[in-house]
């Protein structure tokens, strides 16, 4: 577990170095670091480089992905089934909707209100999902289908808006619905921050509850557990965590699900140890991404949520099939 | 009731108990005693509502009417943590998330006697240690469960319910899929159990013989209402076997445990 932490925590530290270095004007190792520890003769065009504009990004990207891989880690625990990520709540159809009716329907939307509106949007989905769902009772598959349906009806309408909407509005939907850190800035990354922390440290407090939860409805309430009272918390928790995470970033896809994986696969089935293994297999997944995208087709900027999925379906794919012979 | 069980105090008994899916009655106005450190056995055919009744002795539904007292007080006043700290249950067909080690899976019956940020205590290992003990897993403590056989597994799950340190085990159809020698073993760890270490142990069964042979309360079940309860000598009859189950048969006397033993005909 500790060997897993200190690799994947040195990656992230490369992979971030590796961001704020490369990039439309690369800055040798050097200048970045003369720039970094902040000495004499660093030109000042390398400092806005890296802390005005590198910087909130890298930042912007850790956050988002330790916010998806925490929300998918939770998700996957709570609903017992192998494919569910947060998206099963609504919260990603419920954001790109919200968005994009503001983006299509408002002339001028005041530039903060797309994150209220993605947030909002994934509260009121993930609410109606579990209102929904409340029958003297949750249940996890009740919790999926209905998620699933409520989702495609929140797709349909933003597919509605974008097919008779304005063409540059639709246009600037799709870029924030494709998924990118590109607009960061540090307030941004400032706010996400501190939205995130209490969020994240009681998902990894709760990790024993995720532990019990997983065993079924029936044999977590035989050892106890109030099961539906954790069930809604962690659902409040996870709109918390994703709807946040959406809001800043748009739809980055695939990370909530491959990153509780391959944590689960590093360091076995307990929480505690899956937890932070996510959260920095996220941050690395998502700082990747933005990084790969924005160099593959200088000076065309491919959005992140594009590249995670690129390469987040290879590598699942992998996983499933190393894992082949491993029954149900 | 036969007089046999008047001097047997109750452990958990239900009254007027009425359970429903829905609509669907499946168990009516059932009066249930079980008594205290015995090995008690459910036993009828399928739809009897046997697995019914046990997950509503474990507090897993709620009876429409009527209410079951563990030592006398009412299950429903109990909170689910308390109950499971007194109460240990055992389903059919667990599932265990993958990876996981027999010693991960038995920990996780310490839950109900852990605090929300309450460190792993001493207890908690002592307990865990003779769960791992008693049901002879020591040696396979750190081995993934996916890789054990059936009958290990089972003893595995059985530790986990043992690890919750309850005066209560409620089973329901603790052999089913095990062979032959892994039935006779756990029946042989349940007798243990209630002998030695003061159990009150409630498995539903399957095999009537079985329950015969190892149980010292059998409780017959038919439609959701019991047909028969007592002894096992006093309960099992070519009458009430064809009672419960339809089926003609003789009762013999088993030439090794002296129990009765039943042979359809």
């Amino acid at each position: 577990m500790t060997r897993w932490l200190v690799l994947l925590a040195i990656l992230l530290v490369g992979m971030v170095m590796a961001s704020l270095a490369l990039g439309d004007i690369a800055l040798s190792w050097r200048d970045l670091w003369e720039t970094l520890v902040g000495s004499q003769d660093v030109s000042p065009q390398n400092a806005v480089i890296v802390f005005d504009l590198r910087l909130p990004r890298v930042l912007l990207a850790v956050l988002v992905g330790a916010a998806l891989a925490t929300a998918g880690t939770i998700t996957l625990a709570v609903m017992r089934n192998p494919l569910a990520e947060p998206g099963v709540l609504g919260i990603n159809s419920g954001a790109a909707a919200a968005v994009v009716a503001v983006i299509v329907l408002m002339r001028d939307p005041p530039v903060l209100l797309l994150p209220a509106a993605g947030f909002l949007g994934a509260s009121a989905m993930a609410a109606a999902v579990f209102l929904l769902s409340w029958r003297a009772g949750t249940s996890s598959l009740r919790i999926i289908l209905i998620g699933i349906g409520l989702g495609s009806l929140a797709s349909a309408a933003t597919t509605f808006l974008s097919a008779f909407g304005e063409i540059g509005n639709v246009q600037r939907a799709m870029i924030w619905l494709a998924g990118s850190v590109y607009d960061a800035d540090i307030s941004k990354v400032r706010f996400l921050f501190l939205w995130l922390i209490i969020p994240l440290a009681l998902a990894w407090m709760a990790s024993r509850e995720l532990d019990l939860i997983r065993f079924g409805d029936d044999a977590a309430r035989s050892f106890g557990q109030p099961v539906d009272r954790i069930r809604g918390l962690m659902i409040v928790l996870c709109t918390l965590i994703c709807g946040a995470a959406v809001a800043a970033a748009g739809l980055i896809g695939f990370v909530g699900l491959v990153a509780p994986h391959v944590a689960s696969r590093l360091v076995g089935p307990s929480h505690a140890r899956i937890l932070p293994v996510a959260v920095l297999c996220g941050a690395i997944l998502v700082v990747a991404a933005d990084l790969v995208g924005r160099l593959i087709i200088a000076p065309i900027q491919l959005p992140a949520g594009i590249v995670t999925g690129l390469i987040g379906a290879p590598f699942f794919a992998s996983l499933l099939w190393k894992r082949r012979h491993v029954r149900g | 009731m036969s007089g046999d069980e008047s001097h047997m105090s109750a452990k958990l008994a239900g009254q007027d108990v009425s359970i429903a899916y829905g609509d669907r009655r499946i168990v009516e106005n059932l009066d249930l005693l079980v008594p205290e450190r015995r090995f008690t056995a459910l036993v009828g055919p399928n739809g009897s509502g046997k697995s019914t009744i046990l997950r509503t002795f474990a507090g897993l539904m709620a009876p429409s009417c009527g209410s079951i007292f563990l030592d006398g007080r009412s299950i429903a006043t109990l909170g689910t943590r308390e109950m499971a700290r007194r109460v240990g249950v055992l389903l059919q067909g667990p599932v265990a998330p993958e990876g996981l080690t027999v010693r991960d899976l038995v920990q996780q019956g310490r839950y109900p006697h852990r605090s929300l940020f309450g460190r792993w205590s001493e207890a908690d290992q002592a307990a865990c240690d003779e769960a791992l003990m008693l049901t002879g897993m020591t040696t396979l403590a750190d081995t993934p469960l996916d890789t054990l056989s059936g009958g290990q597994r089972q003893r595995a799950w059985i530790a986990m319910t043992l690890a919750q340190q309850g005066e209560v085990l409620l089973l329901d159809e603790p052999t089913t899929y095990l062979d032959l020698a892994h039935q006779v073993e756990l029946m042989d760890l349940i007798t243990v159990l209630v002998r030695d270490h003061r159990k009150t142990v409630v498995a539903v069964l399957h095999d009537l013989n079985q329950a015969a042979r190892y149980a010292e309360h059998i409780v017959l079940l038919k439609g959701g209402t019991i047909s028969a309860a007592g002894r096992p000598s006093d309960v099992i009859s070519q009458e009430a076997i064809a009672d419960v189950f339809g089926v003609r048969s003789i009762v013999i006397r088993d030439p090794v445990a002296g129990t009765p033993l039943c042979i359809p005909l």
